[in-house]
């Protein structure tokens, strides 16, 4: 009898939605974050983030576990974004009230909180498939392969948009610092 | 050839240093993610595929060109119709009875045991606004899911649906319904403070709904 007490079942294999789950769990703050760097109003990043999670289980098979797991999250987050924003285009918005961090809050005293805040204002003066660029190379340090391969364009097209973002970026900080300065 | 990229001024490239680290999200959000993220994969059905990253242009020519198509056959048609009519008017002392058009409830009826949606045809007759045969098929059935997963107390499995009929009909004809039917399914599931934002949210954007009273009395008794 003693023998067959040392004897266990091996442990049953994670499921693939228990993968899913699991990689949803572990990147959240990075979907929140990145659905909030492309421009989702903080009222509808809950919803969107959901949408992440059912694309992800949807196309869990797809994914090169071999590889990093963020530039495919980032392409699923700027397709819903991008689907999102188009949808919006032709939708009248239902009482949005925003309570996140747009704009230096006067009583706000972190530094860094104003600074995520002026990014994120920057960032809203970017067209969106400028910005996924400059979010995925400059801000989550992806290289220019992989952020073409994670959006599916050419890596041209990638240094081209990622060019005149740095522009476009620099120009929209330049603005919002003078703004600031006059207020 | 690789063009080179003109380097970020060091104020822009302090700003994104400190953009650079992921915050982490508040317990609540989170915790709040995650529950549903679980009821999604239990439910089974709910996987969406990644929409396409197609220009905008693309997507309206098609639509915009069958719209079109639709008007002008309608305009061809009523004329057609109308000249029809008036002849056999000259003729006959009275038109034949039109035929009726299916109402929604042959498509949706009424589920029993269900306290909190009225069945399907006193929605469309509701008002003169809603069409008897404006309500897509497919949005019909999403909701006959969630309405027969919450008549069986299955208030897990009325989430799937619930959450597709959102994402595909975010505005749909009947988003009243959708909305009243989570309220039931949270308060359901024992997620108390959820529901009672559901329904919070509810009364804002119907404040005359007919399912008020229904959805208050839910939301007051949620755990």
């Amino acid at each position: 009898m003693a023998e067959f007490r040392l004897l266990r079942s091996p442990a049953p294999a994670p499921s693939r939605d228990d993968e899913c789950l699991d990689a949803f769990q572990r990147e959240l703050d990075y979907i929140y974050r990145s659905l909030r760097r492309l421009g989702t109003p903080a009222s509808e990043v809950d919803d969107l983030a959901q949408e992440v999670f059912l694309a992800l289980r949807h196309s869990w098979d797809q994914y090169d576990g071999s590889r990093p797991i963020r530039p495919y999250l980032f392409g699923i987050a700027f397709r819903i974004s991008a689907a999102n924003q188009r949808k919006r285009r032709r939708e009248v918005a239902f009482a949005v009230i925003e309570t996140d961090d747009r704009g230096p809050n006067p009583d706000e005293a972190l530094q860094t909180k104003q600074a995520r805040a002026h990014v994120l204002e920057a960032l809203e003066h970017i067209p969106l498939k400028r910005r996924a660029v400059l979010v995925m190379h400059d801000l989550d340090d992806v290289p220019v392969r992989e952020v073409a391969a994670a959006l599916s364009i050419p890596v041209f097209t990638v240094y081209s948009r990622l060019r005149k973002a740095r522009g476009e970026l620099e120009s929209a900080l330049r603005r919002t610092r003078k703004d600031g300065g006059n207020a | 050839m690789i063009e080179e990229l003109p380097p970020l001024s060091p104020q822009a490239r302090a700003l994104l240093d400190r953009e650079r680290p992921i915050p982490s999200l508040p317990a609540s959000i989170r915790s709040r993610a995650l529950a549903r993220a679980h009821a999604a994969a239990a439910t089974g059905s709910a996987a969406i595929p990644v929409p396409p990253s197609r220009p905008v242009a693309a997507s309206w020519i098609p639509w915009a060109a069958a719209a079109a198509l639709v008007i002008a056959m309608g305009t061809a048609a009523a004329g057609i119709y109308h000249h029809r009519g008036s002849a056999a008017r000259d003729t006959a002392p009275s038109l034949p009875p039109r035929p009726e058009v299916a109402p929604v409830a042959a498509l949706a009826p009424a589920l029993p045991g269900d306290d909190l949606v009225p069945p399907f045809e006193s929605i469309a007759g509701e008002g003169p606004k809603r069409s008897r045969i404006a309500v897509p098929r497919e949005e019909l059935r999403l909701l006959k899911q969630a309405r027969a997963a919450v008549a069986r107390d299955d208030f897990g499995g009325a989430l799937g649906p619930i959450a597709e009929h959102t994402r595909r009909f975010r505005d749909g004809r009947l988003v009243e319904e959708r909305e009243a039917l989570r309220v039931k399914a949270l308060a359901g599931l024992g997620r108390g403070s959820e529901a009672s934002r559901a329904a919070t949210s509810f009364e804002a954007r119907f404040p005359k709904s007919v399912l008020l009273p229904t959805v208050r009395r839910i939301s007051s008794t949620a755990p």
